[in-house]
């Protein structure tokens, strides 16, 4: 699904990810964990396309469904992001205008898709009979659940996930995690979730330490720090 | 022990730039031929309450007040036309000035707003009129014309001062930079948009009655026309018809703005 082929990136010549390689399959869920400033938040940009990595003509160190993303202009690494991935922020990014059914459609517009899954969406993530709210009327935790609905309602190959408990507290990032691991699981979508938190890295199929040394599979959860 | 808290330190520089203020009030009136003495004599009271007589009663026959009402109607389209035209002119200004498109043209596009807003809707009119002719149309280009440099300038410090993160997320989720603006960014000013293009408005229709007065048509034409004849009865009928009409837009404006912002 997602393959990294000697991935490096460096800012002002200092280098932040060096040669990384991995490849991680559909309908994984997978937790990077590493110290702060190791690059976690950059790898996720890369891949996302936010961020160009270190690549000499040719090289294709990030492949998504076999699509080279390096290869990709502007506007073509937007339509692979509005088609095939879907984000998850620590800070919810849920827009203030919109109400929460508009919120969830909004991916579901973009890609000229039907809005009728943005409904059954809010109602799985149990905000059923709440789509004409704003966000300023639900908690932290119910607009983690729409930011949830929003990455994962048309469907996307790929879930990107930044800290998405990091502003929440133990028990509501506990269901918050759950509820992300079902929806990715029904959905078959690889997910990717960089964390600080132990108890939310346990939830994954999966966990991988970043480090200098690059991308290592581990069964232990090292206390980082929080 | 005492522990009382210093005294701020005096600033003498506003204590200077006060009196370099106070000195230039006073300058303005020592220079200026001003005449006070003189509109205070029984002579120059006397002389206003006869001329203020002369506009009662108004007018109020029918083919008048008809010719009134169309004037009025004229006034109202002008500023409604002119506010229009601003807001088009004024929010596609606003994008290079909001610096969408970089530093250098938003400094440019920033020079050609503050050149049209910093010419007033009079002169802008004498202008518009030598092009348009006399009548509405110059009228309504003047008022476009110096309420885009407004709105452009008001338009552009909204969008420059939205919170940046609904547009970069929706960038992120994919979305074209056509579409992040308008989900993102412009339903946030939108609101601040709209309480702005009405208060322009609000003066646009006074501005719009004194362009009259240079030959722009409407009310101001009228009451120039009868004025120039000491027709005060006539004035009389179109001062009170330029209040109405004033107030009446000033109660819209300000019921649809209270909604807008609530």
């Amino acid at each position: 699904m997602l393959e990294l082929r000697n991935l490096s990136k460096s800012y002002g010549g200092r280098p932040v990810l060096d040669q990384l390689s991995w490849h991680f399959k559909a309908g994984e869920f997978v937790a990077i964990m590493g110290d702060s400033g190791v690059g976690k938040s950059t790898l996720l940009n890369l891949i996302a396309g936010l961020d160009t990595p270190d690549a000499a003509p040719g090289d294709t160190p990030i492949l998504v469904d076999g699509i080279a993303m390096s290869g990709l202009d502007d506007d073509a690494a937007t339509r692979l992001r509005r088609a095939r991935m879907g984000f998850i922020f620590q800070a919810f990014h849920v827009l203030p205008h919109l109400t929460l059914l508009q919120n969830v459609a909004l991916p579901l517009l973009l890609n000229g898709l039907s809005t009728t899954r943005a409904a059954e969406m809010l109602a799985a993530v149990g905000l059923g009979g709440r789509e004409h709210d704003f966000p300023h009327q639900i908690s932290g935790g119910q607009m983690q659940r729409v930011a949830i609905a929003r990455a994962l309602v048309h469907r996307p190959a790929l879930v990107l996930a930044d800290e998405p408990t990091g502003n929440l507290d133990p028990d509501t990032a506990d269901a918050i995690l759950t509820l992300l691991q079902r929806e990715i699981k029904a959905t078959g979508a690889c997910a990717i979730m960089v964390t600080h938190s132990q108890l939310a890295a346990k939830k994954t199929d999966k966990i991988l330490h970043l480090s200098r040394n690059g991308l290592q599979e581990t069964t232990i959860v090292k206390p980082f720090e929080q | 022990m005492n522990h009382m808290p210093k005294p701020p330190r005096r600033d003498w520089t506003i204590i200077a730039l006060m009196a370099m203020l106070a000195a230039l009030v006073v300058a303005s009136f020592a220079t200026l031929p001003l005449k006070w003495r003189e509109f205070f004599t029984v002579e120059a009271i006397n002389g206003s309450i006869e001329l203020l007589a002369g506009f009662a009663p108004p007018e109020s026959g029918l083919p008048f007040l008809t010719k009134t009402f169309w004037a009025a109607l004229e006034t109202l389209a002008m500023s409604g036309l002119g506010t229009l035209l601003a807001v088009i002119f004024g929010l596609a200004f606003s994008l290079p000035a909001s610096g969408r498109f970089g530093a250098a043209p938003r400094a440019a596009m920033r020079a050609v707003l503050n050149v049209l807003r910093s010419i007033p809707e009079l002169v802008w009119a004498s202008i518009m009129l030598i092009a348009a002719g006399l009548g509405p149309l110059g009228g309504t280009l003047a008022l476009a014309a110096h309420t885009a440099g407004v709105l452009g300038r008001l338009f552009a410090d909204s969008l420059e001062n939205a919170a940046p993160l609904p547009e970069q997320t929706l960038r992120t989720n994919g979305a074209s930079a056509g579409a992040a603006f308008f989900y993102a960014t412009l339903p946030q000013t939108l609101p601040q948009m709209m309480s702005y293009t009405l208060y322009r408005w609000e003066n646009n229709i006074r501005a719009a009655a004194i362009l009259g007065v240079v030959g722009a048509g409407g009310l101001g034409q009228m009451l120039k026309y009868h004025l120039s004849l000491f027709q005060m009865p006539l004035a009389a009928t179109v001062i009170i018809a330029m209040l109405l009409l004033v107030a009446l837009v000033d109660g819209v404006s300000f019921a649809m703005r209270r909604t807008l912002t609530r």
